[in-house]
């Protein structure tokens, strides 16, 4: 038995997977914010499973991230290089928002009074030019206690290219106050660029004691009920790892939200044998989109916590996803100036959309998907929730309608219509702005607004085909339970390709090997079924931004670097359009991901308990026909009463327990072996 | 007029005659292309002036040079600035006279009105066979010859436009995708880094290019009727967003003055900026004709972006950029004015007095609008120094270049920020000190925020920052010296003014530092220089600011003891480093 659990802002949600009988459980229940381990323990107990003998248990949270969102995190001190006090709060200087006057910086984790600058320095090239000041280590330390720290950051200049002084401060701090959490920057990220470092230091060390205790408090609650198995904590890179790494890097847990779902298409994608698949996620207030191409998840090298206007950096690998404010809860209205907008503004799950009743009175996307017909007013959520169409639609009518000159219908459709256009821009962001042609891609679609619109935004590009995979409602958290162990390691180089002493860069890659295999040993894999994964972050000299280019070990062994460089050539044509083959490229960065693998689990088309096998019968559903409003008479199919090999031509509707795939005249849905439906676009 | 009668007549009409949803659809991918142009641009080109100061702009203009969209986030004074360009070309090169695959280069002084760094680079888009828009890239290049390496020359000796550097007249560089190998030469070999400048170029071509593809696809799926119209509704709702805004501002005229202490070669002359802003109903006009006249020096510019970047930030600034922008905005500037130089003038320096003149306005506007403006930022757009030489390991080349930030002015409801970048620039960023010491023999003594030099106020203006900078070879020194000293950074409604900045230089460790002035300076390795931003003013009176809020600065050192007992009127207990409430308390009753 495996069991994924993933706490959410407002939901703590199980899935489990028992790989003998194929059975998938899940629960949910309300997650609180004072006790979140609380919400777990009551998921297992709904669940009823069999704890004690669960092998193994994944898990992901937004603890780390709500912490620093809601600044709730430890007091924090900053030990810097004497010169870079206020690196932190300078940052890059920049405001995004130029026309802002009023624009925010990001508000630092870490008061100035509690930044210390030390004596010492490295230079570029790691000789050591100024000597650690020892004493005043000490002193700075002792002053952070004085003021309260419970955790302390340490960043140096260059220590991304000799830790020593960063390690000589550490040892001095753990000597004399053992109980501060202590962050060091080349242990988190051993890369140049001091601010963003620094950052990413402080924050891992300002969420800290908050992660480390929650941890500790779910493997207690977990011994409780006699679990014996592994557990593993999700990460933003796509990963899992154990819980001890998770405690002293707690930054790298911060984006797993959006991981799971990236991880399960991608192994989709290669069951499928799909080369290039586009990730669509559509939830209640945002939808969002990643890339998989040959079965991997597009990484980005960081991201802003809070947003990229005002937000902390943290560069540490994430799955790349784009996400646009426009969800089922996504509210609908025509402004001041008579122009229809969809979201950002959502009803969320509370009042949520009209439709459901629970006091909603602004009309959103669903409110629009339910008065065209797209969702059951009565097996909505397997009939659990009838859906209020009357009232969705005089709010539609009266508030996008009338001003817009539009029946109701049309009202509706005007409001998916724009949302559909939204999201397209997400899909396109992450598929033809990084030189994919569509017609090469397929769609991959879940959560429980994805398959509602995937077709029509499939259509809207050119995508030939949509995925919608079994349990389209769970997708994310069955993705956990598919994570490998994965460990990046970085480290900064900085030398132009064709003068590197092949030798040289070999080193650094084996060193960091060295270090892969030995966190994961540490984890208690075994030697012997490390996987590396190798890549350089390449640019031409007098570019800023790099890419990631893969290489194997065989090509630095004989110093067949002329292959990566041409490899390079070739990623960058494709990205950007041009190249430039007679320009010299640099090494900024080496790469290694220590990969463990786990066995995976085949979650097919197993039975669903909560499903509802009825539905059957007609229904009148409105599409657009370019401008014009048409009503077509949709054959509705229960998701659950489909089997290998069959097909449902549309206009159709394909409904289950927690979604709905909507296809209209011309699109061909046919059931895979593993009960995922595979859409062929029509016309 | 009133507000019930905003609406202009062609909104309601285009409204009946194209589908709400497709005026969306061309509104969001308008401002996606442009932002995707300058995403490919920032990530593909090869200097920092583009990669990390971004200054550079992506947008897409019709064949009347009407602003269809633009990037969000780069240089702000660039807001609205290529319709110049565009109407230039077609005037002379001729509506017929493009063809697919042409790309353009221009930065000449007589249209343009920047300095020559500032290349524009354009390709024609085509709809049915027709010319129907034009995607253009303006980016800074590190160099175009002449004086022109950073930042454009500055001094005396600029005394024409030809020795800032290589003016480039709307000029086919592209045949059918492919460089004219002529022409590529002529440019490439008269500027100091051809490699940067063609990847720039190549790059500015690429974006243009997938930014036409973008309104071509658009153009595809919705033809060339609906398209149209629904740009035009987006620039009538543009206008109306604006109109609305400036409809509730008081009718009347506003007026404010300031100056720069000199033109940066004549020491004397002051540099006279003056703001006369009117406000009737729904329309304003920003009349900047009080402003000096032209200078020898390298000052001017013709530009009205100091008015746009004005009007956008108080009217509507966080909607996307198009012609209905600036539709209810009127600006005056007369020519001869320094910011409608008559060519040829040199323009090295063009943008140098853009930020103080946009303070100026909102200054104006200030008594109206009591609530939405800051008062003054440090208004420096804190790149006027670059280093360049040759390194003597690798006999490269060189040339490197930071912006610093500075402090913005304290807000009607808060403290000022700290150490940001100034109003014409958006998502600017200063160079890193790791990568300044791994790319270039340079040390970074420090980087820190200079105490005291926000002006005090109920609250408190934002901090300069104090960068020293050592140099490790034998190089040349550029900078430009932000003419403010005797025109510091003011206050609003009784807040004090900000701290100036400076540039000093020291030879060697052993002498000390001296101010110094604009222009180039030779030095020896081991020579260092220190560069100070001021600060932003202070908005309401000193000793209405809560002496909770003075320990905190105090805690924090963003204010001395010494500069607190002086600016706000108390005592600081100097054993605790706080305000002694009761000394304070007597101090004041006595001075009343």
């Amino acid at each position: 038995m495996l069991i994924a659990t993933d706490i959410g802002g407002t939901f703590t949600d199980l899935v489990a997977f028992d790989p003998t009988t194929g059975r998938v459980a899940h629960a949910k229940s309300h997650t609180d914010p004072a006790d979140y381990t609380a919400g777990i323990a009551r998921c297992l107990d709904k669940s009823g499973l069999d704890v004690a003998s669960a092998r193994e248990f994944l898990h992901g949270s937004t603890i780390a991230i709500n912490t620093a969102i809601e600044r709730k995190g430890a007091r924090t001190a900053l030990l810097v290089t004497r010169g870079t006090r206020d690196v932190y709060r300078i940052g890059r200087s920049n405001r995004p928002e130029s026309y802002n006057l009023f624009f925010e910086r990001p508000e630092p984790l870490v008061a100035r009074r509690l930044t210390f600058e030390i004596d010492e320095r490295m230079s570029a090239r790691g000789d050591e030019l100024l000597p650690l000041d020892r004493e005043a280590a000490a002193q700075a330390v002792e002053q952070a206690r004085a003021g309260g720290a419970e955790a302390i950051a340490i960043c140096f200049l260059h220590s991304f290219v000799d830790p020593a002084h960063e390690g000589e401060a550490a040892a001095i701090v753990r000597e004399a106050a053992p109980a501060l959490f202590v962050s060091l920057s080349h242990e988190i990220l051993r890369e140049y660029r001091e601010y963003e470092r620094m950052s990413t230091t402080v924050i891992n060390a300002y969420v800290g004691p908050k992660v480390s205790a929650y941890l500790e408090g779910l493997e207690r609650m977990l011994a409780e009920r006699s679990y014996r198995g592994r557990v593993y904590i999700m990460q933003s890179n796509g990963g899992v790892m154990a819980p001890e790494t998770a405690r002293q890097q707690p930054a790298r847990t911060m984006e797993s939200g959006p991981v799971g779902g990236a991880i399960a298409a991608a192994r989709l994608a290669d069951r499928l044998g799909l080369a290039h698949a586009v990730v669509f996620d559509m939830g209640g207030t945002t939808a969002k989109a990643a890339l998989v191409r040959d079965g991997t998840p597009d990484m980005s090298d960081g991201y802003f916590v809070g947003g990229p206007m005002s937000g902390q950096p943290v560069m540490l690998p994430v799955v790349d996803v784009v996400e646009v404010g426009a969800g089922g809860g996504s509210i609908a209205v025509v402004d001041e100036v008579g122009a229809l907008r969809v979201g950002p503004e959502s009803a969320g799950g509370r009042p949520g959309p009209i439709c459901y009743g629970w006091g909603g009175t602004r009309p959103t996307v669903t409110d629009a998907n339910a008065v065209l017909g797209r969702l059951s007013p009565t097996n909505f959520l397997g009939g659990e929730m009838p859906l209020d169409v009357d009232r969705a639609g005089a709010a539609l009518e009266a508030e996008i309608g009338r001003p817009l000159g539009l029946d109701r219908a049309g009202a509706a459709l005007a409001v998916v219509d724009v949302a559909v256009s939204k999201m397209a821009l997400a899909v396109r962001a992450v598929s033809v702005q990084r030189g994919l042609d569509p017609r090469d891609c397929a769609l991959i679609a879940f959560g429980g607004a994805g398959p509602l619109h995937a077709c029509a935004i499939a259509r809207t590009l050119h995508i030939p085909t949509v995925v919608v995979p079994t349990f389209p409602g769970h997708f994310s958290a069955l993705g956990m339970l598919l994570a490998d162990i994965r460990h990046d390691f970085v480290r900064t180089v900085y030398r132009r390709l064709d003068e590197m002493d092949p030798a040289e860069l070999l080193g650094v890659v084996d060193q960091l090997r060295a270090d892969a295999t030995a966190r994961l040993e540490l984890e208690g894999i075994d030697r012997g079924a490390v996987e590396h994964e190798l890549s350089l972050d390449l640019r031409y000299v007098g570019q800023e931004f790099t890419l990631r280019t893969p290489v194997d070990l065989e090509e630095l062994r004989t110093g067949a670097l002329d292959a990566v460089r041409s490899r390079f050539d070739d990623l960058h044509h494709t990205r950007y359009g041009h190249q430039a083959l007679t320009e010299h490229v640099e090494v900024i960065n080496a790469r290694v991901i220590g990969v463990a693998r786990r066995h995976q689990p085949r979650v097919g088309n197993a039975d669903n308990p909560a499903g509802d096998r009825s539905g059957g019968g007609h229904r009148e559903v409105a599409f657009s026909e370019g401008e014009r409003t048409v009503v077509r008479r949709c054959t509705v199919v229960s998701r659950e009463a489909l089997h290998d090999g069959d097909e449902v031509v549309g206009p159709a509707i394909v409904e289950e327990y927690a979604s709905t795939l909507v296809l209209d005249d011309g699109d061909k849905a046919c059931v895979g072996a593993d009960g995922d439906i595979v859409v062929t676009i029509g016309g | 007029m009133t507000t019930s009668a905003l609406r202009s007549a062609p909104a309601a009409e285009i409204s009946a005659r194209v589908h709400p949803v497709t005026v969306e659809v061309v509104r969001n991918s308008l401002s996606a292309a442009a932002d995707e142009m300058a995403d490919g641009l920032a990530r593909s080109s090869y200097n920092m002036m583009i990669y990390e100061v971004r200054d550079f702009s992506c947008a897409l203009l019709d064949t009347k040079g009407r602003l269809l969209c633009q990037n969000v986030g780069g240089v702000s004074h660039f807001v609205a600035d290529l319709g110049v360009v565009i109407q230039d070309a077609v005037s002379r090169i001729g509506i017929d006279g493009f063809r697919p695959g042409d790309g353009y280069i221009m930065n000449h002084q007589r249209v343009c009105g920047q300095h020559l760094n500032n290349v524009v680079a354009y390709t024609p888009v085509f709809a049915a066979g027709r010319l129907y828009a034009f995607a253009v890239v303006r980016a800074h290049w590190v160099d175009v010859g002449g004086m022109s390496t950073g930042f454009g020359a500055a001094g005396g000796g600029v005394t024409d436009p030809w020795i800032e550097g290589l003016q480039i007249d709307q000029l086919r560089i592209q045949r059918d995708g492919d460089f004219d190998p002529t022409l590529l030469k002529l440019v490439l070999d008269n500027v100091r880094y051809p490699e940067s400048a063609l990847g720039d170029l190549r790059a500015q071509l690429a974006a243009c290019r997938a930014g036409g593809q973008r309104l071509e696809a658009l153009i595809g799926r919705y033809g060339i009727d609906a398209v149209t119209l629904s740009i035009q509704r987006l620039f009538a709702d543009s206008e109306e967003r604006c109109r609305r805004i400036v409809a509730d501002i008081p009718d009347g005229e506003y007026t404010a003055s300031s100056f720069l202490d000199n033109d940066l070669v004549d020491l004397d002359a002051r540099l006279e900026i003056a703001a006369r802003v009117v406000v009737r109903g729904s329309d304003m006009t920003i009349d900047l004709s009080g402003c000096a006249r032209q200078r020898k020096s390298s000052i001017n510019s013709r530009t009205r972006a100091a008015a746009c970047v004005a009007y956008k930030a108080v009217t509507t600034p966080l909607e996307p950029v198009n012609e209905g922008s600036f539709a209810a905005l009127e600006v005056l500037i007369d020519e001869g004015n320094f910011m409608m130089a008559e060519f040829p003038a040199p323009m090295a320096k063009w943008s140098i007095p853009i930020p103080t003149v946009v303070d100026t306005i909102l200054a104006a506007l200030a008594p109206a609008i009591r609530d939405r403006v800051p008062a003054a930022h440090h208004a420096s757009l804190g790149g006027g120094i670059a280093f360049f030489g040759v390194d003597p390991g690798t006999k490269r080349h060189f040339v490197t270049q930071t912006v610093e930030g500075g402090g913005w002015g304290a807000r009607p409801d808060a403290d000022g920020q700290s150490a940001a970048v100034s109003v014409c620039q958006g998502d600017v960023r200063n160079a890193p000190i790791e990568s300044l010491e791994l790319k270039y023999p340079l040390r970074v003594v420090r980087r820190e925020l200079r105490a005291d030099s926000g002006g005090a106020g109920r609250h408190r203006g934002g901090l300069g920052v104090t960068t020293e900078i050592q140099n490790l070879v034998d190089g040349t020194w550029s900078f430009t010296v932000p003419p403010r000293e005797q025109c510091p950074p003011w206050g609003l409604f009784g807040g004090d003014a900000a701290a100036t900045g400076a540039i000093e230089l020291r030879d060697g460790t052993d002498s000390a530092y001296q101010r110094i002035g604009s222009g180039r300076r030779p030095v020896r390795a081991g020579a260092s220089v220190r560069i100070t931003s001021g600060g932003g003013g202070g908005w309401g009176d000193p000793l209405d600011r809560p002496l909770d809020e003075v320990d905190a600065d105090l805690l924090d050192g963003f204010v001395t003891p010494e500069a607190a007992e002086g600016r706000y009127a108390v005592v600081v207990d100097r054993t605790n480093g706080l305000v002694d409430r009761e000394r304070t308390a007597r101090l004041r009753q006595a001075g009343r």
